[in-house]
């Protein structure tokens, strides 16, 4: 039971991961393959989050003039994230741009068809 | 074939994963114990929780740090995100403005007035999570966020309003220029790039903290007018 | 004394800017990427002697490093920085010409932020903030890859962002185990600490960072995209992305392996990569018969080279590879140039549709063939020099083990000749074809790309024939990377 409670954390995010990268390397729909890739980026931010958890923490703000400093979590790798998730949905604004140009031009979504530019 | 190829590979990415973690349980004890992964892995983000009131005068800590100590990550942030709208507009230019939305029939007028109903509640929800951002949780993203979902409740439900894309641009591109302007200002002012030049007020205060509230506010124009911007373009685009 | 940050910022705002200029006249922003790199160019230029003295170390928000994102710019990060704004110069020039459909202001203002994300890799001394700025290179160069909008630009434009999205999570797993592990985000921290953990965790810390920076940076099975990414962008962005790019990601690898891990064990491995990205590279060329197609081959190739020469850990050998970085951006930029008009004007991408074209565009056609001379090797242009240097400094190791792969080395070169020599006496010594198409354009490239491709092949020239010019500075810069104490202790210490 001490190994669910040590590590079910770190399970949880890189199975997610792993997933993700599943679908990325072996489905062949455009859109499936982002979905993957989002599942990718949430997986390595909820792990960045999990690497700054103290245990019995509270969130780092002083709403109350009572709290003290030293029973917070980690600061930073909140802001690591922020800026993680804003790069993550920037790039999948754009790749829904190409994907939607790739199924102008293709007809398809197939990545096994969309084949134009050869060895 | 490729299945089995893409499975060992995650094997063995997994088992390097597992093997190092396995000396580092999760959760750093507190300031009294040792502490996980590292031996000092705490006393980083601890100066920060416990300096970062009195150096800074926000509440909030994750503010202080997003925008002062890391404000430079979040001014390459705010990059990110204005470059995503403009090439997502320059993929998706077309030399006729072509009106992929036609066909879209009229919404009923129950639909229609409530999301006009909607609308301003969203937007002064999302305008009170960045104006107090480093009072409460929450800042300029977040509140960019709920004002952009506003706008996307507009495109869905009332089908012929559009947002007018020079304005979109005008005002991306203007809070852009002065998020660098400001930090320029400190340099100028105090010598340090993003130095927090204002002063602090009164903790709690609405008016304090320096310049965050001001940056807040400013990257909360920038990103809820550019995902605007880019459900405008995802969804045909007016021209 | 001009802060370096300015680098950095005053670019941003000119992109901003840039923005909005677009919105009132469309014919005004192609000015602005001009002037932001000159500004650029001459600041790192008056900069650099302050640099070779002592590293500037920039703190942003007035914090003592490492509490605060703080910029080392050193000898290393500034001579970078004024090789990209001088690329970036003369490319702008040139695309003030080139790019005269789609959404031109949109090209200019992701073109400056391309050379924004570049410089503020090169400057950077924290180890996130250098993933933030890997971002902005990379996201920017995945819309312009795409920016004609074709089919081959929409493909190449998603399969290169598919795997760059994957190398950039890879990298910020990296990241997540180093922060946890050590506890600090600042390059100089890191390196100060390296010892307290152990050795297996820092090797999958920098697996990660190394995968996921060598997509960038196509070293060997990670190179797929390359070839249809710079071959279907527009010319002036496959100069860039060839150019600079590549170069920003074997800049991040060499900053990890010799300044944060100090992992000198890992670099014969390193070598072998690099010399096998060579191999690869060169024999794809070969056989490729798109002239874009084969200048990207020759890119990877050129990394394999560049990465071997990183792999020997003297100060020749880095100093070797950083020689080979700057002839290699010269020469690529000035070849994709090149051929960039010449395709216009010929109106197809075939190796044989440019025979005759040193009749029909012979100022073009000169400073093309002085390109591929250089990258080949020969005598009195400055890629002799380089891979001179390479071969001098693998000889000194005094170790079997990298003479065996310089010999490796020496055969890929051997077949690069070889295809650039056939594409020269094609542009020289055979007929025009019968069906090219005599369009009433003008007979030779305007004078907006004339005087880029032209400062480029006098540059060329000059170095090769005074190497000193360039040679003088790589000494401090390759100690930047390599010495370690140093770095730590100036940062630190401040």
């Amino acid at each position: 039971m001490s190994f669910l409670s040590s590590y079910i954390h770190y399970v949880g995010c890189f199975s997610l991961i792993l997933i993700g990268l599943y679908v990325v390397l072996v489905k062949p729909n455009l859109i499936k393959v982002i979905i993957g890739i989002n599942l990718i980026d949430t997986g390595v931010n909820l792990f960045l989050i999990a690497v700054g958890y103290i245990r019995a923490g509270t969130a780092p703000i002083f709403s109350e003039a009572a709290l003290q400093a030293d029973k917070m979590v980690d600061p930073v790798p909140q802001a690591l994230v922020l800026t993680a998730i804003v790069i993550g949905v920037s790039v999948l604004a754009l790749a829904l741009a190409l994907a939607i140009r790739v199924y102008g031009h293709y007809g398809t979504l197939d990545l096994r068809r969309i084949k134009g530019l050869r060895w | 074939m490729r299945r089995l190829i893409s499975l060992l590979l995650l094997l063995i990415v997994a088992l390097g994963l597992a093997l190092c973690l396995s000396g580092a349980p999760f959760g750093a004890r507190g300031a009294d114990e040792g502490a996980g992964l590292a031996p000092d892995k705490v006393n980083f983000g601890r100066r920060y929780n416990e300096r970062g009131l009195e150096e800074n005068g926000a509440a909030n800590i994750v503010t202080s740090v997003v925008v002062n100590y890391r404000g430079f990550d979040t001014l390459g942030e705010v990059t990110v995100l204005f470059i995503a709208a403009v090439g997502l507009a320059a993929v998706l230019y077309t030399r006729t403005g072509k009106a992929a939305s036609a066909g879209a029939e009229p919404s009923s007028l129950v639909l229609f007035t409530g999301c006009r109903f909607l609308f301003p509640l969203i937007l002064l929800l999302g305008a009170y999570i960045f104006i107090h951002g480093h009072l409460t949780p929450g800042g300029g993203f977040q509140g960019g966020a709920v004002v952009a979902s506003g706008f996307l409740l507009i495109y869905l439900g009332c089908p012929d309003r559009k947002l007018s894309k020079a304005a979109v641009g005008a005002v991306e591109s203007l809070s852009g220029l002065a998020f660098v302007a400001v930090a320029l200002v400190g340099l100028t002012v105090g010598g340090s790039f993003l130095l927090n030049f204002l002063p602090k007020g009164t903790v709690y205060g609405l008016l304090s903290a320096g310049i965050i509230p001001l940056i807040y506010v400013l990257i909360g124009f920038k990103v809820g007018s550019e995902l605007g911007g880019i459900i405008d373009n995802l969804s045909g685009g007016s021209e | 004394m001009v802060s370096p940050v300015l680098l950095i910022a005053v670019p941003l705002g000119l992109a901003f800017a840039a923005s909005l200029v677009g919105l009132a006249s469309k014919r005004l922003t192609k000015f602005v990427p001009v002037v932001a790199m000159l500004f650029n160019l001459v600041v790192s230029v008056s900069l650099l002697p302050v640099a070779f003295r002592a590293p500037i170390i920039v703190r942003t928000a007035g914090w003592a490093p490492p509490f605060s994102i703080h910029l080392v710019a050193g000898p290393l990060g500034l001579l970078l920085s004024c090789l990209i704004a001088f690329i970036g110069l003369l490319v702008a020039v040139y695309g003030m010409g080139y790019i005269r459909e789609g959404a031109q202001a949109k090209y200019h203002v992701l073109y400056i932020l391309i050379l924004v994300g570049a410089t503020g890799m090169v400057l950077t001394g924290d180890i996130f903030n250098l993933f933030v700025f890997f971002e902005i290179l990379c996201i920017s160069s995945y819309a312009l890859v795409a920016y004609r909008g074709d089919s081959a630009g929409a493909e190449a434009g998603i399969k290169y962002l598919l795997q760059g999205a994957i190398g950039s999570s890879l990298v910020l797993i990296g990241i997540g185990l180093v922060y946890g592990m050590f506890g600090t985000l600042s390059m100089a921290d890191i390196a100060a600490n390296v010892r307290s953990v152990s050795t297996f965790r820092l090797f999958v810390s920098l697996a990660f960072l190394i995968t996921g920076f060598g997509v960038e940076a196509a070293v060997f099975p990670l190179n797929a995209w390359l070839p249809d990414a710079h071959s279907s962008a527009p010319s002036s962005i496959s100069a860039i992305l060839s150019g600079i790019a590549i170069k920003a990601g074997v800049y991040a690898i060499a900053r990890m392996v010799y300044t944060i891990y100090g992992a000198q064990s890992t670099l014969p491995c390193v070598a072998v990569i690099g010399v096998a990205t060579l191999l690869v590279g060169e024999m794809c060329a070969f056989n490729q018969s798109d002239i874009k197609r084969l200048l990207a081959y020759s890119s990877i190739g050129q990394m394999g080279l560049i990465v071997f020469g990183l792999g020997m850990a003297s100060v020749i050998g880095v100093s070797a590879a950083l020689f080979v970085i700057f002839s290699h951006a010269l020469a690529k930029a000035l070849l994709f140039l090149a051929s960039g008009y010449m395709i216009y004007r010929s109106g197809s991408r075939e190796i044989s549709s440019l025979d005759g074209m040193g009749t029909r565009m012979p100022l073009t056609s000169l400073c093309f063939a002085i390109g591929a001379f250089s990258l080949i090797g020969l005598p009195p242009f400055v890629g002799f020099a380089s891979k001179f240097m390479i071969v001098r400094a693998a000889l000194a190791t005094a170790d079997p083990f990298f003479v065996v792969l310089l010999a490796i080395a020496l055969v890929g070169t051997v077949i690069e000749g070889a295809y650039f020599l056939r594409i020269v006496q094609g542009l020289y010594f055979k007929p025009t074809p019968e069906e090219a198409p005599e369009e009433g354009t003008r007979k030779e490239a305007p004078l907006s790309a004339l005087v880029p491709v032209g400062v480029l092949a006098a540059l060329i020239v000059a170095v090769g024939i005074y190497p000193g010019l360039v040679g003088r500075a790589l000494g401090p810069a390759a100690n930047d990377l390599l010495d370690r104490d140093g770095y730590v202790e100036r940062v630190m210490g401040d």
